[in-house]
């Protein structure tokens, strides 16, 4: 993300007199706290900052003379706030846009007052195009205006050369086909002038004739034979095309770290590995059928037309661009609009109907149902008006505009007729030149239409390209170790955050020894997941490191370490399949019996057991038809079959009722014996058994020790454990009461 | 503590009390709100242009005015709240106050609520899934894109319309009645 914005020279003399000569961050403060736009910059020098505005500093301070420099997001903008012996001020205001290098330059200004190292790894990728700075469609590099459409396209070959052999035979299909389609009219015009009507003097040959009809139909067998092998081939092509794509996407998208998912929304790569290869699909077929097709035929239909004769030729040619743009026009601008509006209208009506009829009880409870039938009476009289209005329009203007295309076609008739009768033409001449006439307009106003969607499919290769060139962040070491791990963990001095202007872990140094239960405590937001995600490594820390018995974790392959680590988390996550496969997903080859031992450990096997289908039950979708407390029972079993060192669980009882979470917790007591254990629990008492408890507030490690240390201390972990207690004491009560 | 019931409240609280059974207390008195006036409160800007108010004996150097009803009533039920997002108590109506706390207020509000009002639609372009926008606002000329789909252009009320951009920025058409019928249809494909 651009931190230092380059200024005008004014403007630049202005910041150098106000900051000294060294500038470290520049950014836009293009708002006035009157809410006018202004081209102003935040300019932050060595130990000074300035508001610099049109070449003047209006505004200049000391950093260390304020602290608490602080981003407040408001409504539609943002303000600078910090705070100084007279209390807080506003410093500068911004738009949105600049929201995030205000977030930066705010933790580098902090780090400033106080006299410590700037902690900022400025690692966002800015949202603009790097080559024109104009805004960019989600998940593209380069904005619509700067892509090279050749650049793109080379990308799509080098991944078509795989399947040259189908494409070419494809593309011969497609020349074959053009040449028969442009032989038709010959053959008519032999027909014609050899048999039917021949031109005075000579008398009418049957065997001209015969030949004739003969090609005809053979070219039309051929040709539609020849069209189905077309289709079949780029069918063939082009799936194949679209499914290496799709491979490419996946297969990426497996590789990517955790921070890369989730900053694209799940949703959006699903997107691009079904409908952005989808559509690279319509565009190869679209391209190597259609297309090319269409053009063959325009450019030999109009030197066939131009050499049977000039004059007639330039009668159809001249007004088909003319009328082809005519109705792509009322397409888009009146069908199309007319359309949109039909289908919103349709969509809110939809989604009203859907909204009331799920809130049904709702209605009824308040006994709304008059109003709501008339709100849907609206809704359904203004989606009838919309339709009406189209469907109107529409068959009003889809005759005219198929007239008007055909319209070139009685000109030339009109001309011809009169050639006829001057003795310049015959009629064979005449049928042959309207069939060429006929074959031109279609590709013209096929064409029209297409720069939109060739540009949409270029739109779709850059989003899929942009997956599959994504690099990694976190990198396998080159001299990646396998390593077995024995359970001894080190947090060395780790800074982390997402965005690392919002550090979550701030100098986080602690051990967890070999075999030792540790349970992690504090608010949230202190920190306490961010410290798991370190440890599995789905991120990378900033600084300082994390040591697995000595080792550090970036050395180690992440495959095999993630392999020995079991992971249950609160919301556990099973996948449509048996619960065999379920259990079976952390170690494929597992044999029954251990799948059985692990489920007896996890406390599932007896719910399994009296399943009618034991442990062939099929799951739906995440499980939904067992209970919430047995879905975590089976990720138990799952993460332990594996036999791990490493057993990290993430809230993993927190949703269950204390019922469910007495059984759980006992198979917990069973499994976490002699190994390794991080545990993060909301209700403090499912940690008593921890050896050694860590108390994070924000972002630090504000205390450890055991649970009576803990609470004799008296500290964060008594407060906490104390309002938890009067919390349930309050709540016995009242059960009692009751 | 000042608590009046308004006509719409009284209805409710009978109704509430309807339901429950010989439960005398009003919804006023349950919602508890404690109203700003010009007797109880005083507003004051800081010198470092932010604003402060003293309710009673107790002074609180930094406050921030919300709006209950930013679109359809922007000068009446304002909440006054501290940065940790506790209120200190609402105003029932800037016209309370006097001119010149009024203007102060209303400032503040211009500063949390940046929102400006397009005065003019030079174009609206379509591509891809986004909106190119050209407005003439009253915060001067602005070009910003939206993602289509996902309420960002939502109409507020019948007539107005909010456009979010996609980085946050907030532009309203106060009223779509008052577009030219070219610039209607460029505004209604994106809503």
């Amino acid at each position: 993300m651009n931190l230092n914005f380059l200024l005008a020279e004014q403007d630049r003399l202005a910041a150098v007199q106000a900051v000294g000569t060294e500038i470290e961050y520049c950014v836009p403060a293009n708002l006035s706290l009157l809410g006018y736009r202004t081209a102003g910059y935040l300019v932050v020098g060595k130990d000074k900052w300035a508001y610099i505005e049109n070449g003047k500093a209006k505004e200049i301070g000391v950093i260390a003379d304020s602290w608490e420099y602080k981003v407040i997001p408001l409504i539609g903008n943002v303000v600078l706030e910090t705070e100084d012996g007279q209390g807080k001020r506003v410093l500068v205001r911004s738009t949105m846009e600049h929201a995030a290098r205000f977030g930066y330059v705010a933790q580098a200004l902090n780090d400033k007052a106080a006299n410590r190292k700037i902690r900022i790894f400025n690692n966002e990728e800015e949202a603009s195009c790097a080559k024109c700075g104009g805004r960019l469609v989600a998940g593209a590099r380069v904005c619509p205006r700067c892509m090279s459409k050749a650049e793109a396209f080379k990308k799509l070959l080098v991944v078509s050369k795989a399947h040259w052999k189908l494409l070419t035979a494809g593309l011969i299909a497609m020349v074959a086909a053009s040449v028969i389609a442009l032989a038709g009219p010959y053959f008519q015009e032999i027909l014609i002038n050899g048999a039917l009507e021949p031109p005075a003097g000579q008398s009418p040959s049957m065997t001209l004739f015969y030949i004739a009809i003969a090609a005809l139909v053979g070219g039309l067998v051929i040709g539609e034979l020849l069209a189905i092998v077309r289709a079949r081939v780029m069918a063939n092509v082009s799936s194949n095309i679209a499914a290496d794509l799709r491979k490419m996407v996946y297969e990426k998208a497996q590789s990517l770290s955790l921070g890369f998912m989730t900053s694209q929304r799940a949703g959006d790569i699903m997107n691009r590995v079904t409908g952005d290869t989808d559509r690279i699909r319509q565009l190869i077929q679209e391209l190597c059928t259609t297309a090319i097709y269409q053009l063959i035929l325009l450019v030999a239909a109009s030197v066939l037309l131009f050499s049977a004769d000039w004059r007639l030729a330039f009668v159809v040619l001249l007004p088909a661009p003319i009328v082809a743009y005519m109705n792509m026009y009322i397409w888009k601008h009146v069908l199309w609009k007319l359309f949109h509006k039909q289908w919103r209208i349709y969509d809110r009506a939809n989604s009203f109907l859907h909204d009331v009829l799920s809130g049904i009880r709702v209605v009824k409870a308040f006994g709304k149902e008059g109003r709501e039938i008339k709100r849907f009476r609206t809704y359904n009289s203004e989606f009838a008006a919309a339709t009406i209005k189209s469907e109107t329009l529409f068959n009003v203007l889809a005759p005219i505009t198929n007239y008007l295309i055909q319209l070139g076609q009685y000109f030339v008739l009109l001309i011809g007729c009169n050639m006829i009768l001057d003795n310049q033409m015959n009629v064979g001449e005449l049928i042959k030149f309207s069939m060429y006439a006929s074959m031109v307009f279609g590709p013209i106003a096929w064409m029209m239409f297409m720069p939109r969607w060739v540009a949409n499919a270029l739109i779709s290769i850059d989003r899929v390209f942009s997956v599959i060139e994504e690099q990694p962040e976190v990198l396998e070491a080159q001299q990646a170790v396998q390593h077995r791990i024995r359970g001894e963990i080190e947090f060395r001095g780790v800074y982390f955050g997402y965005k690392s202007y919002e550090p979550v872990l701030k100098g986080v140094s602690f051990t967890i020894r070999e075999g030792e239960m540790i349970g992690l405590v504090g608010h949230s937001g202190s920190g306490k997941s961010t410290l798991i995600n370190l440890a599995s490594r789905f991120y990378d820390v900033n600084e300082g490191e994390i040591l697995i018995d000595g080792v550090n974790i970036r050395e180690i392959q992440q495959e095999d370490m993630r392999s020995q680590i079991g992971v249950v988390l609160q919301e556990t996550f099973l996948f449509t399949g048996t619960i065999l496969d379920n259990i079976r997903y952390s170690k494929p080859d597992a044999t029954n019996e251990e799948v059985i031992r692990a489920a007896r450990i996890a406390n599932a096997h007896s719910f399994i057991m009296n399943l009618p289908d034991g442990y062939d039950t099929l799951l739906e979708e995440n499980g939904n038809n067992i209970s919430g407390g047995e879905r975590q029972r089976l990720a138990i079993a799952r993460a332990i079959l594996n036999d791990p060192p490493l057993l990290i669980l993430d809230e993993a009882t927190s949703a269950l009722d204390i019922e469910t979470e007495g059984v759980i917790q006992e198979a917990l007591q069973r499994v976490m014996k002699g190994r390794t254990t991080i545990a993060i629990a909301h209700r403090l008492s499912t940690l008593r058994n921890a050896d050694r408890l860590v108390v994070l507030e924000k972002g630090k490690v504000a205390e450890v020790g055991s649970h009576a240390e803990l609470v004799e201390k008296r500290g964060i972990y008594y407060k906490l454990i104390t309002a938890q207690r009067q919390m349930s004491k309050k709540e016995q009560k009242e059960e009692l009461a009751i | 503590m000042i608590s009046t019931t308004s006509e719409k409240e009284t209805v409710a609280s009978q109704a509430a009390e309807a339901v429950q059974e010989g439960t005398a207390g009003s919804l006023s008195d349950a919602a508890d709100i404690y109203y700003l006036t010009k007797d109880n409160a005083e507003f004051s800007k800081t010198a470092g242009s932010m604003l402060s108010v003293t309710v009673g004996d107790q002074t609180h150097p930094v406050v921030y005015v919300h709006c209950s009803f930013p679109h359809t009533n922007k000068r009446m039920y304002l909440s006054v709240r501290t940065v940790e997002n506790k209120e200190i108590g609402m105003i029932r109506s800037l016209e309370d106050f006097s001119e010149e706390i009024a203007q102060l207020l209303e400032e503040q509000l211009q500063i949390r609520y940046f929102t400006p009002e397009i005065k003019r639609v030079i174009a609206v372009k379509e591509e891809f899934g986004y909106s190119y926008w050209e407005t003439e606002t009253t915060a001067g000329l602005c070009r910003f894109t939206v993602r289509n789909g996902g309420g960002n252009a939502k109409l507020v009320t019948p007539n107005r319309l909010l456009v979010t951009d996609v980085d946050g920025n907030r532009f309203v058409i106060p009223d779509m009645n008052r577009l030219t019928d070219k610039e209607y249809r460029m505004v209604e494909i994106c809503m």
